[in-house]
């Protein structure tokens, strides 16, 4: 097993910046005397997008693989991509969207589908494990020195865990899959080959376990980071579903909130990267250049995928796939 | 001489600067944005003065996660992708054993943000246990139990990627 030591031999060669640190900006004096002055700190400025996007012709031939490539390529297992040569990774594409330009207002559809739902086979279970099947990829992604050539590794895990957060919980780290074709025929002339998939199973110890959701709306909304924005709301309603057993009332008052959430747009039928069917929300960020995607069954409400994708280029940066929730006893 | 003032502060401050930007810019913020982080801690450190310890570093790294952690709560990062490397210097693994910086790097990427976190803390600030566990606000033994998870789970990645 590894020493402290050693794991510093091993992540110190890993470190990803030259521990050089330009000197203050503010002398000490200058701090303090702001301290002073304000109020508890404003929010940290959030870092610009350091992906080096693809440009001239390479945008064009992603910009042709959107429109070209079919959404779904149900035989390869994967959702909207494009294999490489044979050992090829998958390059990624984003979802095809059913309302693509000049998508209305997602409210009055997001009320629509709360005022309806169904229950989800979770629903009808009361086993005392809560069961998550979770397919990721794209965080973190890492690059080539030049910051150009970008790969991701996907990964799955199946977790079980009880109400005080124990449990176990098996991952799988899957082949990269990546944001372009470039990039793809980057990193396969560098490492052909990548070593297979081999699950690794771990005990959950009963710590850091989620508290109970509420069920009251504003603490749900509180929970779910609304007065921050439809970012932040995509990504904790993500959370929310990978951590709990949502239940169908909760899930109705999910949508709900979401439909109070201002920039989320309506964006139809779409189909996801597991090959699912579903609707699909949007919320455009033009800060930082992105766009966040929920796509939830329009029966039941449950989330299946929550996706981050550039807007120029258009490329993938992440996505998340909930494969399945129950609860078990086993 | 007040033992908290203005020559404590500035000692501290001059001393950790540079390794609350490098806290900062190992998670991803870039150089504005670690040094406004670094700023908001030493601002927090003169606020909170009193409730500093002697052995500030942990403590400042602490604030650091905790405001780094509200902000992205706040709005999360846009395209996470880390400067990094290139195919040489594989490192040391134990004896005998080579790994190239891509699968340390892949390795610790798939981890859980809590077992990279725990690791960088002891691999890229050089913590100690007891440390980290300022850091991460929990006792000691918690934290060599995440520690030793973490290693593991890091040690069977690896081997995935060689294997």
């Amino acid at each position: 097993m590894l020493g402290t030591h050693q794991i510093r031999t091993l992540i110190g060669a890993a470190d990803p910046i030259d521990p050089a640190a330009p000197p203050p900006r503010l002398s000490a004096v200058d701090l303090i005397a702001r301290a002073e002055a304000t109020e508890p700190a404003a929010p940290i400025r959030r870092a610009p997008r350091r992906l080096v996007l693809v440009a001239g012709a390479a945008a064009v031939v992603a910009a042709g693989a959107v429109t070209v490539l079919h959404p779904f390529t149900a035989s390869t297992g994967h959702g909207p991509g494009v294999l490489g040569p044979p050992g090829g990774g998958l390059v990624l594409v984003p979802i095809a969207y059913q309302i693509d330009q000049d998508p209305p207002a997602a409210g009055e559809h997001l009320r629509a589908m709360a005022a309806h739902l169904a229950d989800a086979p979770s629903d009808k279970h009361t086993g005392r494990y809560a069961y998550h099947h979770v397919k990721t990829w794209g965080d973190p992604l890492m690059s080539d020195d030049g910051g150009r050539y970008v790969l991701g590794f996907a990964g799955e895990e199946e977790r079980w865990q009880l109400a005080d957060g124990s449990g176990r919980s098996r991952v799988t780290t899957l082949p990269p899959e990546f944001p372009d074709v470039q990039s793809r025929d980057h990193w396969l002339r560098q490492i052909p080959s990548w070593p297979s998939a081999v699950p690794h199973e771990q005990a959950l110890p009963p710590y850091e376990s989620s508290p109970p959701l509420p069920t009251d709306r504003a603490g749900l909304a509180a929970l779910l980071s609304v007065r921050y924005g439809g970012g932040a709301v995509a990504k904790q309603v993500t959370t929310v579903y990978q951590e709990h057993v949502v239940p169908t009332r909760t899930r109705a008052l999910i949508l709900d909130i979401l439909a109070d959430v201002p920039g989320f747009r309506w964006r139809g039928q779409v189909t996801d990267r597991a090959g699912r069917p579903g609707v699909a929300i949007t919320y455009e960020d033009p800060a930082h250049g992105q766009q966040s995607l929920l796509v939830f069954d329009a029966r039941t409400g449950v989330l299946l995928a929550h996706e981050i994708v550039t807007v120029k280029p258009r490329r993938v940066s992440t996505y998340l796939l909930l494969l399945a929730t129950d609860r078990t006893d086993n | 001489m007040n033992e908290r003032g203005e020559d404590w502060f500035t000692t501290i401050y001059h001393t950790h600067y540079g390794q609350i930007v490098n806290y900062g810019r190992r998670r991803r913020l870039d150089g504005d944005g670690a040094a406004e982080l670094a700023q908001e801690v030493f601002i927090v450190a003169w606020r909170r003065r009193t409730d500093v310890p002697a052995h500030s570093l942990p403590w400042l790294y602490g604030v650091a996660r905790r405001l780094l952690a509200n902000s992205r709560r706040a709005a999360p990062l846009p395209v996470p992708v880390p400067d990094l490397g290139h195919l040489v210097d594989p490192p040391s693994l134990d004896a005998g054993a080579d790994v190239g910086l891509v699968e340390v790097r892949a390795a610790l990427g798939g981890l859980s943000e809590p077992d990279q976190e725990i690791l960088r803390l002891v691999g890229w600030e050089e913590l100690t246990v007891s440390e980290a566990a300022v850091v991460l606000g929990c006792t000691r033994a918690t934290a060599a139990v995440r520690l030793h998870r973490a290693r593991r789970r890091l040690v069977a990645a690896l081997a995935r990627t060689r294997s």
